[in-house]
Order: C-alpha cells, then structure tokens, then sequence
C-alpha cells in the first residue's frame, strides 16, 4: 500500500468489501506470524461496524460446502454458501447455518487434558509442551504398527497428513470412519459400481438434469452424500418454467423427508428392493417392447408384487412412467442399501439405468469427479472394516490410538463393542475440540480447533461435476487454548527425531498445505493459478479453494449391465420380533450436531419434533397395541433395549418401526446430554455384502413400559391430527 | 294457597308489614346511628383470623408472585402460542364486571327511585371501587413490561410520543381509568353525611380520619341541597361510563380479526354479562355482611334478597337472549374458524366448561329464582350468585384462551395451561376481601342517612280496613 | 380460502415494496432458513420444555400437513409462515404504545422492541401467528453471545418479536447503494432466509419492480396468498403445486 493510498480511500475499499461480500485474505486473525502495528493502523477487521468476509469450508459433514464467514471485530457471526464454490453454489444447509454454535459452544475443551481414570469426571490441565511431548513418546515408545489412527471424514488434510506420515513411518495406515458414511452406505456403492462398472466409484445422480426419478430408500434431500448439492438438483428436477416438471418416486417403508416430497410414495415391504427393480426392469422392458433383457428376464413381477406388498397395477404403472421418458433415472441409497442384500438392491437399481441408458447421460449416472489432488476415490471405512480395527484392539496389536474428527463410541453400535476393545489399548489420545464420549474414555485430549478456526482443505467426492478441492482457513483466532492437530503432530515427529521427523519435514500446518497444493500452481484448468506458493495459498484462501473448471465426472461402462444376472433375493432380517426397525439420520442433527442448542430447536422436518428422540408407528399398528403419542415404549432387539416415546407416524409401514439417530448422548456438552436414546444401541453386528452395517436389517420387538414422556413438537396436534378438538 | 297467605298477611296486618319492610320500620335516628356505629367497632377475633389469613394471601399470592413473575417474565404463567391472554385478562374482564353492579345498584336503581336499594347502595359502591382495583392489577399482570406501563399514558416527552388511540386497549385504559374516578367520587358523595355522623360519634384518631373524610359537613339546608345536586348529576352520568366500559372492554375482542371474537353483539353481551356477575356478587356480599355484622339483620332483610333475586332472574333471561344470538349468528354464518371454534367449546377438551357455564348462569338460576321463598333465603340466593360468578368467570375463560387456542393457522393450534395465574388470581380475590373487610370497620356500610330518609318518606295509612303504604317524594 | 391473484393487482393494487415468493413445489423442508433467521436475527432457544409449549421464537416456521391415510398418505407440500409483512396489517392498529407500526419509506411492519410494553394484543391479532413473543430472559450461556449479530438488536423478556425481511440488510443494501450513488440492484443483496435456502424456494425483491426477479415470479398464474380474503395485503406469494 503507497502512502497516497488516504483513509478515506481505504474506507471506501473497505466499504466496497463489505457490500459486494468481498471475499478478504487470510491476513486477519488467520495470520500466521503475530505482527504487532500501532494502535492507529488497524486492520480493516478492526473497523467499528465494518464487516469482513472470510472464504472457508464447512465441516459439518464432509461434504465440504465452502462457507463464507461475516466476521465482526473477530468474532465469527454469520455462515453463508460460497457462490463460487461450484459444490454448493452460496447454499448451506441449517447444519452448516449453526456451525456458529459449535464454535463458541460453552462446552467445548478448553485446554490439553490428562484423564486421571478413563470414563473419569477427573482430569488435570496439561501445557502443550507436555502435550506433544506425550505424544512424542508415544511415537518413539511403540513399535510402528502397534500405533493406529482412527479419524473422521473430514478434515482431508489432516487425512493426508496422517497417511503419509503412516506411510513414511510403518505406522498403520489411518482408518476412516463416520456415522453419516455407515447410514449412506458408502462402501455398497462404491462396491456395486466396481461390480457392474467394473470401477469402484462413488456413483452421482443427476436428478436435476432428469424427468422422472425413482428413489430406493435414497434421502438425498436430508443428509445423503451431499445434501445441498443434490436439493439443488432437486428443486431444478421439479423446475417447471423452461421445462416439464420432473416426476419423483420413492420407495421406502417409512416417509423420510425425501420421500415426503415425492409425488409418489411407494411403501414397500423392506428387504423387497431388489426384487421391486428387478420387477420395475422387467415391465419397463415389456413395455419398451424389444428382446427381454437378461437382467430382468428371470424376476416374476407377480411374486414381486407380492412380496413387496405393491399392487400389480401400481407396478406396472410405475414401470410405464419409467419406460415412458428418456431421462428416467433410478437411486439406491439409505435404508435400503442397509441390509443384508444391500449390495443387490444397489446393483439392481443401478441396473435399472441401463433401460434408459442414462450413463454419462445429463440425468443420469455419473461416477463422481475426482477432486484435483485425488488420484481414485477412497471410501471411509465399512462397519466390517471397523471391526477388523477393533479385533486388532482386542487382541492387543495397538497400543496407540489416536482419534480425530470422530466418535466411534457414539456413532458405532454398541455391539460391535469399540468400548470393550479400547480397554486393551494403552494408550488413547483424543484430538477432539468437544467432550464427547469418546474423550472420556481417552486418557489425553489434546483439543484440535474448531473447523472455523482451522486451516485445512476438505475434497469434495461427490456432488459437484468439476473437481474441487474446498479451502479452509482460520475465521477467527482460536477462542481456547488449542492447537491443530497437524502442528501437534508435526511437533511430536519433530521431537521423536529420526524416522519421524523425516516423514513430516514440515514447520507447521501451513508448509504442510502449502506443499500438497503446490503441484495445482500452474495446473491446467484450474480455477486459479500463481506463480509462487504464497500467492497461490493466497487465493486459494480467498477464493476459498480450488476447483476446476471443467466438468469432470467419470461416465460409466455400461455395456454389459443388461447381461448380468441380478439376484432378487430378499434380505434377512435379524433377531426376533414383529416390526422392522428403521433407524435413519436425524436430518437435522446428523450424528455430531446435538451439541449445538439451535439445532436441537429446529423441528425435525418429518414430524416437528425438537430436542428428543422418538419411535415412528403406524396409527393402526398403535390403535391394535392400545398406544398413543407420547407413550414410551421399550423396543427390543437382540443386542439391546431402550425407551423412547411413540409418535403416531402416518406415512409408516404398519410392520416398521423408525428411529433417527442422532441423540442419545452421555457426553458432549450440556445441549445434548442426557437428551433422548441412540438407535445405535439396537444394531447388531450384521454387515452386507460390501462390508456395510446392516443397520436396517433387524427385528425387534415392543413392550408398554405405562409411562409417558410428551414430545416437544412446533406442529399442533389438534390442528394436524386432530387430536384433542372432540368427537364429531 | 297464594289467597291464603294473602289472608294470613292482612291477619298480621300492618305489624307484619313493618317486620318485612325496612321503610316501614323507623328506628329512632339516634338509635339507628348507634346500631351503624355499634357494627363497625365489633369486631372478633374471627374476624382479624380471616384478615390476616386474607392478607398472608395477598403478600404471597398477589405480591411476591407478582415479583417473582416480573422478575423471570411471563414465562412462569401458562400463556404461549397462540393463547397469548389468559387467566390475567379473565379476572380483568370479570373483576370489571363485578364492579358493574355497584353503579347497575346506586344509579340506575336511584334515577328510577326503586326504594329498596337504600340500605345496600354503599356495599356494592364499594365492590365497583374494590374490583376496579383488581381488575388493574390484573391488567397490569398481563402485561410483559409492567415497569413501563405509563407509556400507556398520554404525557409529555421530548421524544413526542403518544400512545396509539386506534388500539382498543387505549380506549380500554381511558374508559377504565374515568370509571374508577366517577365511580370513587360516585362512592364518596353520598358517603359524606355518614362520616359526618361517624365524626360526631368518634374520638382519637378515627375522629380526625372522619373529620377529613367529612368536609366539614354540617348538614346545613344548603350543603344538603349541594350534595344532591351533586350526586344526581353523577347518577346520571355514571350510567353512560358503566355501560361504555364494558363495551369498551369487550370491542378488545370484538374488534379483533380472530374467529369467535369478531361479533358485533359482544358490547351489549358482555354489559349483560358484567351485571349478570355483579348481581351475583352483590348478593354473596350482602349475605355475608347480614350473617356477620352486628346489627346487620335490621337493615338488610329477605325483602332484599328477595327484590335482588327478581333482578338476577330478568338479568339470568337477557344474557340467555345473548348469549343464544350471539351463538346462532356465528354458527349460521358458517365460517369454517368460527364453526370449528364452537365445536371446540362444546366438544373439545374443555368442553365441560361450557356446559357448567351453561347450567350455572342459565339453568340454576331459572330453576330458583321463580321462587319467592327461595329468593328470600339468604343463603339460597348465596349460592346462586356464587355459582353466577363461577359461570360468568367460565364464559370469560372460554372467551378468552379457550377460544384462542382456535385461529386461521392450523399448526400452531394448542391448549393453555395456567402456571402462576392461579396464585396470582387467588391474590386478587383475597385482596378485594381484605380491603372490603378493611372497609367495613372504617365506613359505614350502611347509608344511614340515606335509609332515615326513605322512612320519613314512607307512611302507612289506613283506608277503611286496608293498610296502605304511601311514599312522598322528597326534594 | 385461498383466492388467486391476477397479474396487475401485485404490482400496481398493493403497495407492497418488498415482498417473498415462496415455491413450496421444490421446499423440502430441511430447516436452513429457520436456522439462517434463527442465526441472523439474534433468535434465543428457548429449550425442550417451552418450545413443546408453544413458546418457541422460529421467526419463520415450515408447516406441513398430511393427506390421506395410509398407504395413500401425502405430504402438503411444506409451507414456510414467516410475517407476510402485510400491506395493511392487523397487528399495527391494536398495539396501544405504536410499538408495530408500518414504516412508509420500506412498506414494512416494524416492531419496535424498546417502544414494546408487551401486552401482546398485535399477536393475538395476527391471522398467521407468525409473532414470537420473549416469555422470559433465555438464557444464552458465554460464549455464546460472540456470536450475537451487532447489526441486530437482542431482546429481552417481555418484549414481541417477529420476521423483518432482515431489515438491517436491506439498509445496509440502501446505504451502500446511496453512497455509491446509484439504486439497489435486484438480487443485489437478500434475506438469511432465502440466501441459505439449498433448493432456492425462497426469492426475496423488490414486488414494485415489474422487472424484479419476485414481480416476475409472482406473475404467475397459481401464485396464492394466504388469508388474503381477510384484506390483509400480504406481501408474500405462495406456488403450491408445480
């Protein structure tokens, strides 16, 4: 800046800023380096009434949506989309809205903690010397492959951090895992795709380019891989004005939200999805006319529609609204991939795709864009991959375990019991910035940022058709006393010495990024180029990452798709009992939001129902058992039972029972403790064939417990069921 | 069986006359000003029990809730979405219909000379002032910024705000505020002479609170013709501020958009509704002063109660009539709100109270009042008139959060539930009991001058064997 | 109940200025702009117990009702009710201390928090029931506050509240545009509400402005506003179906 440059120059810049939501550098309270200035040159951010925007990703789910964030003299006030980011183009979802809350949340952990007793209230407060200097032992004290890394899905960064310093050291290979991954089934779509199209992709649907859209059990609208990007393509699906509007089918046996917005709901029989595609396959063949595809040929639509409890007409009506339109598109997602058959269901509606040869097809299946610094797409971890993870602890193979960015002992079932294994590991250091219970059962928590006080990147593995790479920076300065959790460990390699401070070379986090980003510099097509790292870093931040800027997406080899032989095999349900159980995704709180007060006070948008957990039940099937709303019920299942009180859910298979997940906390933070019980609890250790949780595929039973709990609901039930107006 | 009575009464004669009609019944005026005296300054140890029973009450109830409601907002009440009024502006609304009767009793029954509202004209004066006072309270109470209620207030500020005089509740706060003067000056007029009398018959401290309270009144020709004067300019004018009032109060609903509230009867209604509940008051209080003041069995006699109950049974009639109109024009007019409001009444979970209200304000009163017997027996009428006011609270209680819980927007439908209203309204009734109370042994409940001038006026002659009974006008 | 509008009467009739169009065809309900408002505006939560009783203080609230009975049971489409800023609105003349009243410069029902006393009479009169009022001081436990928009007054108990069409934004827009010279350009800033909104069913403008993205919107034939038969002038224009 030359002197010429006046105040009132400056003022006016600054203005302009603020006006057009101009996007600043990480020059703020993201700097890296403390530089001290006289109190009369401040920074614009220190402006009274001046408003500063900085580019950053959410990392609420791993979706990786980029954020821009209105901050007010340092303190973060307002998350909005970033328009540029090509994933979710300016849109958030309420979770990314409330990630404010997490950020000053009064709960979160203040300082590096030593637990005294795991499972203990008793901790002491530790310097971050003799964090990383625990941590440090911890490296030089075990043999490479007793350490193991378990972190969440997000951030991407720290991923790569660890992998490579796995890679350079021996150590184990950091595992992946998250609740919202286990529920979307990852793994079974990745699976199916590598079996029919011969590439273990993650598959994309693009329901805005199609005209009529049939939904297994796929929520895609709520938390499903990458909610804002597909509501979006939604509400293009259902745009009227430059076309026709797009038709929507669900088959689920209870109305997710997703399925609340279909013009069709078909609540099948669960465990029939397969056999219901097949049978779809098969009439929208006939009714194409042509020789019967080999696929379809064996499925008998009769016993179908027995099976699945569809009329033979709405079958056949369906398969003509699917034979009928060119831009026909099918999606196998949630409940339905959950069970034990989910890797046919998924392969038979995937196959159903091939009738309208949508592949590569603007409607139809895509492989999704890799992001720029990805070389093949990398799943998460499957339930069965967790367990190979924890008979490893069992059997006294780790002796470290570091976790970030998840809580496996909350959002793994307890059957598959991470609890009982973690007593065999001797040492457990969380890097969680939020007690949860996973922290009190660590014997070190050496708190990692917010996401909002972070650097980082985050790749976007589905939802947008160019590859991005989502940029995220520091927003504000840290309110606690933490520290990132690639600085603690690039520090404690540092301080092991030897082979460990050869594998992270690094000053801090910084030089870490700055050295995965420096081979998309002068990359071709690229949403921005530099000629020099910091420049680059520079705009990478402002811009809030990296994408390019054409349309990446992978098309499907299709061509034998027809010629397989699908198996219509119905699931196997699990343990005894006469209901179905149905847990999905809270929309709302996913698996990590019940810590944040505003978004235990959203209504959930199926039944309105606020800070608790609930059980969904037919009207007549509660009529028949004598219950009524509000009633707690004591559900069953082989591996467990809890009590949760009944709504009276009219959009419910009368032999299903559905439960979000989402509650159920006995730690993290005063929000969500003691709030509502965790479905997760009910879940066996039943896996499909792709290794995913089987989680939709038990049974369970019910029993009265007499008691009552009244939900919080925003809906009146006088006016929305009728209850309670009288007799007329 | 009525020719028979008539025989056994001309049998007793004028001595049966005399026992049955206070204006035929003269004490001398000396006696008569003892026997007022002699009821204000007994006073037993039951009585200063129920007092300071009344007045734990009303600390605990009116007060210290009141502080505690103020203190953490009205969320400890049970009014929410969409029952945004509840039991606060129920007691406004019944409160201010006790205080109808005082006027309906001293000025209408005065301007039209009915002679027996003599010896009780004070003791329902006091209610209208008394419940006047709790029905501001109850005002106040609702409100979410009590500490600010003067901006209610048209006063000069330098910011130049006025108060919005298009809202219902301004009109509400003037019509209010002008009854609760007229009708303290309405009580403290005729008032005069009786404190005059209490001076002259009092030493110490209450000599010299009678001596402010009386003027310096003499009862010179000339002060006596002042105060008449003065007080039929205020009978007259006080007619036309009761009836404004309630309908003032009832245009809070009737002027609003919600279904159920928007009915043009609502002001003469609710009129009816306030003396409906008044009557009843009046006549609980009468029979409580009757069985518990000294004395107290001379002045007020079954012929009271007995004219009162008449009253009560027309009055019972007329609400009937309104509370039917009101009912047909709403249901026939056929709005789905409106007609799914009624339903509710009847048939949602607070029906019952519909059908109590029903049976107290219509049904029991109809059933009893015909009967001259029974509307001459103190503790009948006690019970009618206290069944009355359960009605008349219960109407009001419909009116208002039961009929809010209905409105245009379905999903935000939902019952109310009182919290802290309860002892906050219990406060209130004990409040008037104890300033009632507190009255009765500071002012003569009964206007002596008043009843002394209703005897010289009344005479009974004989014409042949008929004993009749003449009244001259006086003035 | 629901009468349709025709084309002239949105632009020329009413004298709305700024004005929502809503799409409830592509709303799916998933709650952004509740917690957007809930984020922008200050908005206190207000715990499990008060809002199952009605005491929640959702500026704008998605209503969803049901059809049918099973298996043949539908979804409304999902209705978000936030105040329709209504041309001539019920709430205004009841309030005793002029505490809602309508702004002539923005063609908005302003409340006034420090003006209201709190006798709650604008919300009872209300037909949408779109006001909240603070029944008590919420507690908002440090460091919760830092959060706290500065733009956006923080109310306390006894006080009424409702949706303002994020005023603030709108003068901030306006005396940008001032400084700059020139008018507010459509799109050029928006709403919490519908800036968050992930299928865009929300579209904030100018209704004056024939050639606004909201006016062109509204043009369309199916568009409904609620309660519109009671003469309130709402400024907010519904499409059910598709």
């Amino acid at each position: 800046m030359s002197e010429k440059f006046s105040r009132r120059d400056f003022l006016k810049l600054a203005g302009v800023g603020a006006a057009t939501t101009a996007v600043l550098t990480g020059c703020g309270p993201a700097s890296r380096y403390v530089k001290r200035e006289p109190y009369m040159q401040m920074p614009e951010y220190n402006y009274n009434g001046q408003s500063t925007y900085y580019a950053t990703t959410c990392r609420e789910c791993a979706a990786g949506c980029g954020l821009i964030v209105r901050t007010v003299q340092g303190r973060a006030i307002k998350t909005e989309g970033n328009v540029n980011n090509p994933l979710n183009l300016g849109k958030t979802c309420a979770r990314g809205q409330a990630t404010l809350h997490g950020l000053y949340n009064p709960d979160r952990v203040m300082d590096p903690l030593k637990r005294n007793s795991r499972g203990g209230e008793s901790t002491e407060v530790m310097d971050w010397e003799a964090a990383i200097q625990v941590v440090a032992d911890a490296l030089k004290n075990n043999k490479p492959e007793e350490i193991a890394f378990l972190m969440g899905m997000a951030p991407d960064h720290l991923f790569d951090l660890a992998t490579d310093f796995a890679n350079a050291t021996g150590i184990n290979a950091p595992v992946r895992f998250g609740a919202l991954g286990m529920f979307e089934a990852r793994a079974t779509l990745s699976k199916a795709s590598e079996n029919l199209f011969g590439e273990a992709s993650l598959p994309f649907f693009d329901v805005g380019g199609a005209q009529v859209v049939f939904s297994f059990g796929a929520n895609f609208l709520e938390t499903w891989l990458s909610p804002v990007s597909y509501t979006r393509g939604f509400a293009s699906l259902r745009e009227s004005k430059t076309k026709q509007r797009g038709t929507f089918v669900q088959f689920e046996s209870r109305m997710s939200q997703t399925g609340g917005k279909a013009d069709e709901w078909i609540p099948l029989r669960p465990g029939s999805e397969a056999l219901v595609a097949l049978a779809i396959g098969r009439l929208a063949s006939e009714s194409r006319g042509g020789p019967m595809p080999r696929a379809f040929s064996s499925v008998d639509p009769l016993e179908a529609a027995s099976k699945s409890g569809i009329k033979l007409e709405t079958l056949e009506h369906l398969a003509e609204m699917f034979a009928g339109s060119n831009n026909a598109l099918a999606i196998p997602g949630g409940a339905a991939l959950g069970q034990s058959n989910g890797l046919a269901v998924a392969e038979a509606v995937l196959a159903l795709n091939a009738i309208s040869d949508n592949f590569g097809k603007p409607g139809g299946v895509y492989f999704s864009a890799l992001a720029p610094n990805q070389a093949e797409y990398q799943g998460p971890a499957s339930a069965k991959e967790m367990v190979e993870l924890i008979q490893k602890m069992f059997d006294g193979k780790i002796k470290v375990l570091f976790v970030h960015g998840v809580n496996p002992l909350f959002e793994l079932p307890t059957s598959l019991e991470f609890g009982g294994a973690s007593k065999y590991v001797s040492q457990i250091i969380s890097f969680a910035t939020f007690p949860d219970e996973t922290v009190r059962e660590a014997d070190y928590v050496f708190p990692d940022h917010h996401g909002l006080e972070s650097w980082g990147y985050q790749r976007v593995t589905t939802g947008s058709a160019q590859p991005v790479l989502s940029g995220a920076q520091p927003v504000v300065s840290p309110y606690y006393n933490t520290r990132a959790t690639a600085d603690v460990l690039i520090a404690a390699a540092q301080l092991a010495g030897g082979i460990f401070a050869e594998a992270l070379p690094f000053k801090d986090e910084v030089e870490f990024l700055q050295s995965k980003a420096a081979s998309l510099m002068n990359a071709a097509d690229g949403s921005i180029s530099a000629a020099d790292i910091n420049t680059f870093m520079a705009y990478f931040q402002q811009h809030g990452g990296y994408w390019k800027l054409s349309d990446a997406r992978g098309i499907p080899n299709a061509v034998d798709v027809l010629n397989r032989n699908f198996s219509a095999e119905e699931a196997q349900f699990e343990g005894e009992g006469e209901f179905f159980f149905v847990p999905f995704v809270s929309p709302t709180l996913a698996e990590a939001g019940a810590n944040k007060p505003w978004l235990q006070e959203l209504p959930d948008p199926t039944t309105t129902v606020m800070w608790n957990t609930w059980v969904e039940m037919n009207p007549e099937t509660a009529h028949e058992l004598g219950i009524e709303n509000d009633d707690v019920v004591k559900i069953i299942s082989e591996a467990g039972e809890l009590e949760v009180p009944v709504y009276v859910y009219p959009a419910i298979r009368p032999d299903t029972i559905a439960m979000p997940f989402g509650q159920g906390h006995t730690a993290y933070g005063r929000y969500a403790e003691q709030r509502g019980v965790n479905p997760a609890d009910l879940l066996g250790q039943h896996f499909n064939e792709a290794g995913d949780l089987a989680f939709a595929g038990m049974k369970v039973k019910i029993e009265k417990t007499g008691k009552k709990q009244p939900l919080s609901r925003l809906e009146s039930m006088m006016g929305v069921y009728g209850i309670g107006l009288g007799e007329e | 069986m009525a020719e028979k009575k008539n025989h056994a009464e001309h049998a007793h004669g004028e001595e049966h006359l005399r026992k049955k009609h206070l204006m035929l019944d003269p004490l001398p005026r000396g006696q008569m000003n003892a026997m007022v005296m002699e009821s204000m300054h007994t006073t037993s140890w039951k009585f200063w029990a129920v007092f300071g029973l009344l007045a734990a009450i009303t600390a605990y109830g009116l007060f210290y809730s009141w502080g505690v409601m103020i203190a953490e907002g009205l969320g400890v009440a049970g009014v929410n979405r969409p029952a945004y009024w509840g039991i606060f502006l129920v007691n406004t609304v019944f409160w201010i219909g006790i205080s109808h009767a005082g006027t309906f009793i001293s000025a209408i029954l005065r301007v039209f000379k009915a002679e027996f509202r003599r010896p009780f004209t004070r003791a329902a004066e006091l209610m209208t002032t008394f419940g006047l006072v709790q029905a501001g309270f109850s005002i106040f109470m609702h409100m979410g910024r009590v500490w600010l209620s003067y901006w209610l207030m048209p006063y000069p500020n330098q910011r130049m705000l006025w108060p919005n005089l298009h809202s219902p509740l301004s009109w509400d706060l003037l019509a209010i505020t002008t009854y609760l003067l007229s009708s303290t000056m309405y009580l403290f007029l005729p008032l005069i002479p009786d404190v005059a009398m209490a001076r002259d018959r009092s030493t110490g401290w209450r000599k010299t609170f009678y001596k402010i309270l009386a003027l310096g009144f003499r009862g010179t020709e000339g002060e006596w013709t002042h105060l008449r004067n003065a007080m039929n300019i205020f009978a007259w004018a006080i007619i036309p501020v009761m009836f404004s009032v309630h309908t003032i109060v009832s245009w809070d609903f009737a002027a609003a958009t919600r279904p159920g509230w928007n009915s043009t009867i609502f002001g003469p209604y609710f009129v009816v509704g306030a003396l409906h509940s008044g009557m009843g008051a009046v006549i609980m209080v009468l029979a409580i002063v009757r069985g518990t003041m000294k004395n107290m069995k001379y002045f007020i006699r079954p012929e009271h109660f007995e004219a009162i109950g008449k009253l009560m049974l027309i009055i019972s009639m007329t609400w009937a009539y309104f509370f039917f109109n009101d009912y047909m024009v709403q249901w026939y007019g056929g709005d789905k709100w409106t007609k799914q409001l009624l339903h509710f009444h009847e048939a949602g979970p607070m029906g019952w109270m519909w059908f109590v209200m029903l049976i107290f304000n219509v049904a029991i009163p109809w059933a009893v009042l015909w009967n001259r017997k029974w509307r001459s027996t103190p503790w009948i009428v006690f019970t009618v008139g206290l069944l009355i006011n359960v009605g008349m609270w219960f109407e009001r209680y419909i009116i208002i959060p039961i009929s809010l819980s209905i409105n245009r927007m379905p999903f935000t439908w939902r019952l109310y539930q009182p919290g802290i209203e309860i002892p906050l309204g219990i406060g209130t009734l004990a409040f008037f009991i104890l300033l009632y109370m507190a009255a009765s042994r500071l002012i003569p409940l009964i206007p002596v001058w008043e009843v002394q001038e209703g005897q010289m006026a009344h005479e009974l002659k004989k014409y042949g064997r008929e004993t009749v009974v003449t009244v001259s006008e006086l003035e | 109940m629901d009468i349709k509008i025709s084309e002239v009467k949105l632009s020329e009739e009413q004298a709305g200025k700024w004005g929502l169009v809503i799409d409830q065809d592509i709303c799916t309900g998933c709650q952004a702009c509740v917690a957007a408002c809930a984020m922008e505006n200050n908005l206190s939560f207000v715990g499990e117990e008060d809002s199952g009783y009605g005491r929640s203080m959702h500026w704008i609230r998605i209503e969803r009702f049901w059809e049918g009975e099973y298996p043949e049971v539908k979804m409304t489409p999902n209705q978000p009710m936030m105040c329709q800023q209504c041309g001539s609105a019920p709430c205004e003349p009841v309030c005793p201390v002029f505490a809602t009243v309508h702004s002539e410069a923005e063609q908005l029902n302003l409340q006034v928090y420090n003006r209201c006393v709190g006798t709650r009479y604008c919300a009872n009169n209300c037909p949408y029931q779109v006001r909240s009022f603070n029944w008590r001081d919420y507690e908002r436990p440090e460091p919760l506050p830092n959060q706290l928009n500065p733009d956006v007054t923080v109310r306390r108990r006894g006080v009424m509240e409702k949706c303002t069409f994020c005023i603030q934004r709108i003068h901030q827009a306006q005396d940008q545009a001032k400084a700059e010279g020139r008018e507010v350009v459509d799109g050029e800033f928006t709403t919490a509400c519908a800036q968050a909104c992930p299928a865009s069913a929300i579209i904030f403008g100018r209704v004056d402005d024939p050639e606004s993205l909201v006016s062109q919107l509204g043009r369309r034939s199916h568009g409904v506003k609620h309660l519109e038969e009671l003469g309130t002038l709402p400024n907010v224009t519904y499409f059910k179906g598709g």
